[in-house]
């Protein structure tokens, strides 16, 4: 368990740092089954800071969310640091953005925490009901109790807590600076059954599924807007010139969307499913990402966003990387 | 005025001549004079100086440009675009006879009657010209119900000066014409420097006059404030504002600037009615 | 105007009564529910729904429509107009989403009308579902409307156990109910209704005092207050698309070949996009510009034009916001900044 005092005390010590412009953590938010993402500025604010298994959001995504201000002319641009709360599974984002050198080692207090699951809020839902109520939580090695204004309710953790959770080998930070909590035990494994069964489907099935799910798409882009690796400056997708993808949602827009950025997240994707999580249609983004993740895994023996001192995937060539998947 | 029961269908428009305003290149400027291919469009058009058209091809888009001609052009429309993305690039490709869609008239438009019997003075950078051509030409058109016309116009180099040979027309007929380059070049009789010093040196009177500006918003920024040190009234400075735009009717929401549609309630504002709102300059 | 009811285990036969209508109803894919035209009314279920997750404005205004169809190197361009002999209702659709409509009237009303949304409104009956347990991010009285509001419906149903009641408001209403068969209600199923209307009322969870709030948003244009909200923001469409009262669009041209199309599309003021100038200019160029046109256009910009809150109090913005930026948190939060702005000025 991360104690909360220790976790604010180490907040407002990183902000009163000279070289830390802001620092991103977690609070409560004003209802329901998910912590709010906090991007603090001033070491007053770090009594609000929480972490628990509400702290469901990789935070990793919003380092190069903040927006580049122009520099005033003779002004030194302000190179201080962020400082940002990484969960185990989110410090695959960091361990992937510095690997691609999305920025410097120099430019990021991690603060890492080692994560006993967060939990999924859809499933909460369907356990729970939906709430208008603050929520609170904590984990244990079998259960979840999960505070709703008060009322107390416990849970198997398989029933309550993220697919991702459950599947999880690398619950403590691949990197931090500081670690706030005592690192624990791996408690899962990944056999990419998930990945099994969807293979299991016959091509018109597949096709059925992905035309039903891909229908449902509103483009709204929030998967690509909340995942830690999709952060480039001018996305191909929403770029006006030249214009590669149309605006129009129809299944055939709306399919190369979601194919392009499964792609473009080929040896990238860490996992975190943000993506899937923040979806308001629902649509099982984790699928394409997952059968990527698996086929990279066994083709490339390569794993995205766990070797801090590694290369990017496709920036790396071995002589004996398979070609079979050239058409 | 358009096809009232939508809005969103364009006007065909032949283009009868086009011609270069400045260099070829990125962000040239290319003048169009177009007619309707349905003349009789002519008997319900109307337009006034300020007014602004969505001008777009076929298989491209549309995009807002004001009518850089007069009212007392007739026979007609002129639109000067620089040429600059997507909308643009392709409207450059066309040649006289081809065609374009023209959506219009759009937008308000300066407050022409109510100036009558006063001075004007056009302040203009760049492409910022085109739509303080139509208020020019309008005032020497209609001569007699206005005081004294100025023209003060300027651009980074002479090539790059819109509507060249009208300004010595301008000055043929009496109209005082003062040009500028902001960098020295051979044989340039004129100012050199920015529009808004060459402002100050001509220095107009405030009294009973008008000044109307438009260009990059740096120069409508200097060029406000300069006025201002003049003597100019909030309330006597109009300049137009530009936005990204795509329906030019006050609904696909993009163009505002606080509460205020720059496709509708624009793009002619008073200085007086854009200090009240921060995101004007913005 | 008329009170009918009918036995809710006949909802599907009154459905297919409907023959001159299309029917729009509630359809769920695993969680999310849209409102579909209805191919199956025996599918149609209106329990355990609480609204659908994507509005209902995409019956008048579709996410892509296409406005008018052209030959490339031709000039004729042919107007794709909703056929206006069509006749549609939709069934269930909850009050909040029926005043946003009234709400956006205003705007494809004024000056130049939009045919393609009249045409629609003008051709679909909304028949409502009033809304029993309202979901735990609603705050519709807060801006006008109620879990039994009539406001922009033809007729409102009330679910009461096992009858639907219905209550026809308008010529349309009525004509629904003529059509569908039903039967008169009675005093008994009225009065439930209304006691249904009320409980919900004082359900609802959420609230906010929109008094002054249109006049001291403009007031805090510059505040820093803003960056509380758009530090998080992840700048997705999610509010917008989601929300039924936004309406604005985009338009593009698109070709196969030499068949080309001029469409328009939901677009978000949430989009760095929407308003950069092709010179790379952007008036908004961070989250704190777009996450303050968002709320101001909705509570300060509109009501100045139209006289009326761009807000249902639908709560789905607030829902689905998937870093909580909670719209009551920040009107919240502005009257707080509000008082410290007008203390310092």
């Amino acid at each position: 368990m991360v104690d909360e005092k220790k976790l604010q005390d180490k907040a407002k010590e990183t902000l009163i740092r000279d070289d830390v412009r802001r620092l991103i953590g977690w609070k409560r938010s004003t209802y329901g089954y998910e912590a709010a993402p906090a991007v603090l500025t001033d070491a007053s604010q770090a009594d609000q800071l929480i972490f628990d298994p509400t702290c469901v959001q990789n935070l990793a995504s919003f380092i190069s969310l903040e927006e580049k201000k122009p520099v005033a002319r003779g002004a030194e641009p302000d190179t201080r640091k962020i400082a940002v709360m990484v969960k185990g599974c989110d410090s695959r984002a960091i361990v992937q953005q510095l690997v691609e050198k999305a920025y410097s080692r120099d430019d990021v207090v991690v603060l890492g925490i080692p994560c006993m699951g967060v939990i999924d809020r859809r499933k909460a839902e369907k356990l729970f009901g939906e709430t208008a109520g603050q929520v609170s939580a904590k984990v244990d090695k079998e259960k979840v109790a999960v505070d709703i204004e008060g009322d107390v309710k416990t849970v198997d953790r398989k029933d309550i807590l993220m697919d991702k959770c459950l599947r999880c080998r690398y619950p403590n930070p691949l990197v931090s600076d500081f670690l706030l909590g005592e690192e624990v035990e791996k408690w899962a494994d990944d056999d990419f059954a998930d990945v099994d069964d969807f293979e299991k489907m016959s091509p018109e099935e597949k096709w059925k599924h992905w035309d039903e799910q891909f229908s449902k798409c509103i483009r709204c882009y929030s998967c690509k807007s909340v995942c830690p690796m999709c952060y480039c400056v001018e996305c191909v997708v929403t770029q006006l010139k030249p214009q590669w993808t149309r605006r129009s949602t129809d299944i055939s827009e709306n399919t190369a969307y979601h194919i392009q950025r499964a792609w473009h997240l080929a040896g990238r994707c860490i996992e975190c499913m943000e993506c899937q999580r923040v979806c308001p249609v629902d649509i099982p983004i984790m699928t394409l990402n997952r059968k990527m993740t698996r086929d990279v895994k066994e083709m490339f023996d390569y794993e995205p966003g766990v070797d801090p001192e590694g290369e990017p995937m496709l920036a790396s060539y071995n002589p004996q990387d398979p070609e079979d998947y050239i058409m | 005025m358009m096809d009232e029961s939508n809005p969103y269908l364009p006007y065909i428009v032949r283009i009868e001549d086009a011609w270069y305003e400045t260099p070829v290149g990125d962000r040239a400027v290319k003048t169009f004079r177009v007619n309707f291919t349905d003349e009789k469009v002519w008997d319900t058009w109307s337009h006034e100086p300020g007014n602004c058209a969505m001008v777009g091809r076929l298989g491209i888009g549309e995009s807002m440009f004001c009518i850089s001609s007069s009212p007392t052009e007739e026979g007609y429309l002129r639109f000067s675009i620089m040429k600059a993305g997507k909308v643009t690039s392709a409207l450059h490709e066309l040649e006289a006879g081809d065609t374009m869609t023209v959506r219009g008239p759009l937008g308000n438009a300066f407050p022409m009657a109510e100036w009558e019997g006063k001075n004007i003075v056009s302040i203009g950078g760049g492409i910022g010209q085109a739509p303080l051509r139509p208020v020019i030409n309008y005032i020497r058109h209609n001569r007699d119900k206005y005081g004294d016309l100025k023209v003060i116009y300027g651009a980074r180099t002479s090539d790059l000066h819109c509507f060249k040979g009208e300004f010595d027309e301008f000055t043929k007929e009496g109209t005082a014409c003062h040009l500028a380059v902001d960098v020295e070049e051979e044989d340039w009789p004129h100012f050199v420097g920015f529009v808004p010093d060459l402002l100050m040196e001509v220095a107009p009177e405030p009294d009973n006059t008008i000044a109307v500006t438009c260009g990059p918003p740096i120069l409508i920024k200097f060029v406000t404030q300069n006025l201002e040190k003049l003597g100019f009234t909030a309330d006597q400075i109009y300049t137009t504002l530009e936005e990204r735009m795509k329906c030019g009717i006050g609904k696909c929401g993009r163009c505002n600037v606080g509460s205020l549609y720059v496709c509708k309630d624009g793009p002619v504002f008073s200085y007086a009615t854009l200090k009240e709102i921060p995101e004007a300059f913005a | 105007m008329g009170d009918y009811k009918f036995a809710k285990d006949k909802l599907a036969e009154v459905l297919s009564a409907l023959e001159e209508y299309e029917v729009f109803a509630p359809e769920a894919i695993g969680d999310v529910l849209r409102f579909k035209a209805v191919s199956d009314p025996a599918g149609v279920n209106l329990d355990d729904y609480d609204n659908t997750t994507v509005p209902p404005k995409e019956l008048m205004f579709p996410q892509t429509e296409t406005l008018f169809k052209y030959r490339l190197g031709q000039t004729d361009v042919e107007p794709e107009l909703p056929d206006p002999s069509s006749k549609r209702v939709v069934v269930g659709i909850r009050p909040c989403d029926a005043l946003a409509y009234t709400i956006v009237d205003n705007l494809y009303g004024w000056d130049f009308p939009d045919p393609y949304y009249q045409k629609r409104r003008e051709s679909t009956t909304l028949v409502g579902l009033a809304c029993a347990v309202p979901c735990s991010t609603c705050f519709c009285p807060s801006v006008g409307g109620a879990p039994a509001s009539e406001k922009g419906l033809d007729a409102l149903m009330f679910d009461l156990g096992d009858v639907y009641y219905v209550k026809a408001l308008t010529d349309k209403g009525e004509e629904f109910g003529r059509a569908a068969g039903l039967e008169a209600a009675g005093d008994a199923e009225s009065k439930a209704a209304a006691k249904q209307g009320e409980d919900a009322l004082a359900k609802v969870p959420r609230s906010i005092e929109t008094t002054g709030i249109p006049e001291h948003l403009p007031a805090l244009y510059d505040d820093t207050f803003w960056e509380q909200f758009s530090d998080r923001c992840l700048s997705c469409g999610i509010c917008t698309f989601l929300c039924p009262t936004c309406h604005c669009f985009d338009i593009q041209d698109e070709c196969e070949s030499f068949d080309g199309r001029r469409a328009r599309m939901w677009d978000t003021c949430m989009f760095a996009e929407y308003t950069r100038h092709t010179s790379g200019h952007n008036p908004r160029p961070t989250r704190k510009e777009r996450t303050r046109n968002r709320i101001s256009h909705k509570y300060s910009y509109f009501p100045e034009k139209f006289d009326v809150i761009a807000c249902v109090g639908c709560g789905r913005c607030i829902k689905n916001c998937p870093v909580n930026i909670d719209i009551l948190d920040i009107l919240e939060k502005s009257k707080q900044a509000g008082a410290k702005e007008a203390k310092t000025a």
